[in-house]
């Protein structure tokens, strides 16, 4: 039998974090009036010593005790060589994925949701407030609160909370108190309410109130939890590459790609940084974050009018084809319009130390079947947009005839999110191809609009 | 809302879940359309086309030069609002 997984044990978890801060600039981050931000003005969400964190550029930093001891439930996560997917694909390349779904909720998320619960834990804080959306977020600070005694409070956006009982459940199930925002619990909310009694919510809402719920507390005794974008949230995911790259030494391995999906980055970064900081350091290593190819953080949109710089901006026309990879002209710094992505990530691919990819919805369902279908797993929806890539690049490398070494990261398994599966197979998710004449019409229309002021970040 | 475009449903990256189109009309700040609204959209319909001609043109040209908001200021002055709010 051949062996399908690396393991560690326990003791070779790593001890440190690997900070992506020590081996690249950023600009310090700018409060509203625009000077740099200070400590204290993070200080009614967050404690001091994740605010250390954040601004922190030492490269490595320690893992405590404490923390590794919630974090070996399900942590070292397996290294697992995805035999079944390469015969599927006839492929030369060896395709390594590092599984996250192996945690409580089910995905990479309650790395930093421990973490950040421990720390909050030490500062003495007794509560701690989020929002979320589906739920990953607020299930894995919910399990993550359960594990140190704090209490979780969860603002879970209402047509979230209508659509996805079971996240609810699951968080309810760990102690947590989740609540449809708006809700009836803060000003904000209240007034959103009275407003529009049905109102469906929104993540910008629900931000406000668990803002607003950690901000009031006059006993000091609250703070607030965010589980993406942030420095120290990608600084905690690194667990994720090290353990990777422990287990790739102890088979004699090392990945020509890397590749994980990119939504708030905290995955894929996760992954990635410490194979960044080998590229930094001179290793040939191609590096790629996914993501679709409708609402683009990274790439870009023929559509998206203001993406663009203002010099040479040319459409995509002749690469554009719906449903396919298609690999845009690289951003440059001036025409960065990074939503919701790592600052930090985003820095990575304007030096040139990571090219985004993206891919249509039907591509990354498609993949998503076929590997429920070999390796067995039903992955989460964003996770089907690396094994989009995946696939693409073990098909490269079939033409090429090489046997590249692909790592992705398989950020968390899909059962909770079975609805848009049951979409693609009942024929209901499509692309949509544009014919060229509208295309070209809608060009003519964007030329009218508005060009935003160029942000210059470096 | 055109019957055609509402009968639309997409993932939202955001929230994590499907959403129909009317739901991206008001999701955004001040119960306004998402600031991703074109970029979610532009592959189904001529979405710009469609805020142009439903939305006050003040509204459509505020809603074009949006900005990405870094998340640190974000927070700041959601701060900043809370304690507004309840002082």
């Amino acid at each position: 039998m051949k062996q399908k997984k690396v393991f560690l044990t326990e003791d070779e978890m790593p001890r440190q974090w690997y900070n992506i801060l020590a081996d690249i600039k950023m600009n310090p981050p700018l409060g509203p009036d625009g000077n740099p931000v200070t400590p204290e003005q993070l200080a009614p969400v967050f404690p001091m010593n994740l605010i250390e964190q954040e601004v922190s550029t030492e490269r490595w930093i320690d893992i405590p005790e404490g923390i590794l001891e919630v974090l070996n439930i399900w942590r070292p996560s397996p290294l697992i060589r995805a035999y079944a997917l390469e015969k599927a694909l006839d492929t030369p390349a060896r395709i390594y994925y590092k599984y996250e779904g192996v945690s409580p909720p089910g995905s990479h998320k309650p790395n930093t949701a421990v973490a950040q619960a421990y720390y909050n834990k030490e500062f003495g804080i007794k509560k701690l407030t989020t929002e979320t959306g589906a739920g990953q977020w607020g299930s894995a600070l919910a399990f993550a609160c359960s594990q140190y005694g704090l209490e979780c409070k969860v603002f879970m956006v209402r047509i979230s909370f209508d659509q996805k009982p079971y996240r609810k459940s699951m968080m309810q199930t760990w102690g947590a108190n989740c609540v449809a925002s708006p809700s009836s619990e803060t000003k904000a909310g209240r007034a959103i309410l009275e407003k529009d009694p049905d109102t469906p919510g929104s993540l910008g809402i629900a931000i406000s109130e668990a803002v607003e719920a950690a901000v009031t507390d006059e006993s000091g005794q609250t703070r607030y939890s965010l589980g993406s974008v942030l420095n120290h949230v990608m600084l905690h995911q690194t667990i994720i590459g090290l353990e990777a790259k422990k287990q790739l030494e102890k088979i004699g391995e090392y990945p020509d790609i890397v590749i994980g999906c990119a939504g708030g980055g905290s995955n894929f970064a996760g992954l990635a940084f410490p194979f960044a900081h080998d590229k930094i350091n001179g290793k040939d290593v191609a590096i790629y974050p996914v993501e679709p190819t409708a609402c683009p953080t990274m790439t870009r949109a023929p559509f998206a009018y203001d993406h663009g710089d203002t010099a040479g901006y040319t459409p995509l026309l002749p690469m554009h084809s719906l449903g396919h990879t298609f690999v845009p002209p690289p951003l440059h710094a001036g025409g960065l319009r990074y939503h919701g992505m790592a600052p930090t990530v985003s820095q990575l691919i304007v030096d040139g130390i990571m090219a985004p990819r993206a891919f249509g919805q039907v591509a990354t369902y498609e993949a998503g079947i076929l590997c429920a279908r070999t390796e067995g797993v039903i992955a989460a929806p964003e996770t089907n947009h690396a094994l989009a890539c995946v696939i693409d690049e073990a098909k490269k490398a079939k033409e090429e005839g090489k046997e590249k070494v692909i790592l992705f990261n398989w950020s968390g398994h899909g059962l909770i999110d079975l609805a848009a599966y049951d979409k693609y197979l009942s024929g209901q998710l499509q692309d949509f191809d544009f014919p060229a004449e509208d295309i070209k019409e809608a060009e003519k229309v964007l030329e009218q609009y508005p060009k935003p002021e160029i942000i210059k970040n470096i | 809302m055109g019957k055609n475009q509402n009968s639309m449903v997409r993932r939202c990256p955001r929230l994590g879940n499907p959403v129909s189109f009317d739901y991206c009309e008001v999701s955004g700040d001040h119960q306004q359309p998402c600031f991703k609204i074109v970029d979610c959209w532009w592959e189904r319909f001529d979405v710009v086309q469609y805020l142009q001609d439903n939305l006050p043109e003040d509204q459509f040209i505020r809603l074009m030069q949006a900005r990405p908001k870094p998340k640190v200021a974000s927070l700041i002055e959601l701060i900043e609002q809370a304690k507004g709010r309840t002082s």
